[in-house]
């Protein structure tokens, strides 16, 4: 009974969605409205409406901020359920991880010291290079929040802890939110609608400052995060 | 003109060993016993392999005059070369530590076999 109860759910599901696939373009036509109208405009007047020269860029943190936004607000999310499912207080964290102490491989340790700082010099580059070219704040603070990691497995589990230290980590980890938020209501305040971006081509100093400061709270947020998430996984029993 | 042509046909010789040594090293992860023999042919890849393909790009820049291209392959070879064979031997020190044995001949262990 429960089993059938359960098809007919998915059939009713299923039934709306495949007649909505039917009715959509075919894929990769060249006169879908994409093809048509979008990329385009993208390619053509993104950097000038935008203001990064990276089309990628302008798309992610301009025309589709909000998606962004609701993207960042998701990572967080997760770091929250992460934190609240595997129960891990604080003290706990602070604590050695069991195998911590074991002797570790001076072969390891001096390589990673000696990449260590070309990692972190990577990492700026990416996230405020990424207005240019391919990068910005998700893949440097992928790249920084690795290197935490790293440094937390080699170097001890206490100076991996230092890096992030523990007054100001909530707001490292909120970096990201905070960083949509705050250009989200400047733009509110100063253009009229949440995270909109000053057109006028005086202003588009003002404009570049917003999308790298996106960028850097992005990086921040996502690194934080990432190590939070192994230090938890670490402390779990 | 000359010059040009010998840099590219290094630059072919290279090539052609680092595909060599990615070949062989793909059939020893297929094929040989254990994880430390396996890491092993893994990490031949990545130093021999990797390395000697990007030395032949960075002379395939030098032959056309991009020195600064040339020169960022070779640090990604200098990275490629340190980073690779660390990652290896944390692995296999890990795989030591935590008691795994590695692979012996069933003479050598006495004729039992497993």
């Amino acid at each position: 009974m429960k089993r059938i109860a359960v098809i007919a759910v998915l059939v009713a599901a299923f039934v709306p969605l495949a007649a909505a696939v039917a009715q959509l373009p075919t894929f990769g036509e060249a006169s879908n409205p994409t093809n048509t109208y979008l990329v385009p405009r993208y390619l053509q007047k993104g950097p000038e409406e935008a203001g990064a020269a990276n089309v990628v860029t302008d798309v992610i943190l301009n025309y589709r901020g909000y998606d962004t936004n609701g993207e960042v607000v998701v990572i967080f999310t997760a770091l929250i359920a992460a934190l609240a499912t595997l129960l891990v207080r604080p003290k706990q964290m602070a604590a050695t991880p069991p195998g911590d102490d074991a002797p570790r491989s001076p072969i390891v340790s001096f390589v990673v010291k000696a990449i260590a700082p070309f990692i972190a010099v990577f990492t700026v580059y990416l996230v405020l290079h990424g207005h240019l070219s391919p990068g910005g704040g998700f893949q440097g603070g992928t790249i920084f929040g690795a290197l935490i990691i790293l440094l937390s497995l080699t170097l001890g589990h206490k100076y991996g802890l230092s890096l992030l230290p523990e007054r100001s980590r909530p707001w490292l980890q909120a970096a990201a939110v905070l960083a949509f938020i705050a250009v989200g209501l400047l733009g509110w305040a100063l253009c009229g609608a949440y995270l909109a971006y000053p057109s006028y081509s005086q202003l588009e100093w003002v404009r570049e400052g917003w999308l790298i400061a996106l960028e850097i709270g992005i990086g921040v947020g996502g690194a934080a995060i990432f190590a939070t998430v192994f230090w938890t996984m670490e402390a779990e029993p | 003109m000359l010059i040009e042509a010998i840099l590219q046909a290094v630059t072919a010789v290279l090539v052609a060993v680092g595909l060599f040594f990615f070949l062989v090293g793909t059939v020893g992860v297929l094929r040989l016993p254990d994880f430390y023999s396996r890491t092993h042919a893994a990490t031949k890849c990545d130093t021999l392999g990797a390395g000697s393909i990007l030395l032949g790009l960075a002379v395939l820049g030098a032959s056309r005059g991009d020195y600064t291209d040339g020169l960022k392959v070779l640090v990604i070879a200098v990275l490629v070369l340190l980073s690779s064979p660390t990652a290896a031997h944390a692995l296999a020190r890990a795989a030591f530590r935590t008691g795994l044995e590695p692979y012996t001949l069933p003479e050598a262990r006495g004729g039992e076999d497993r």
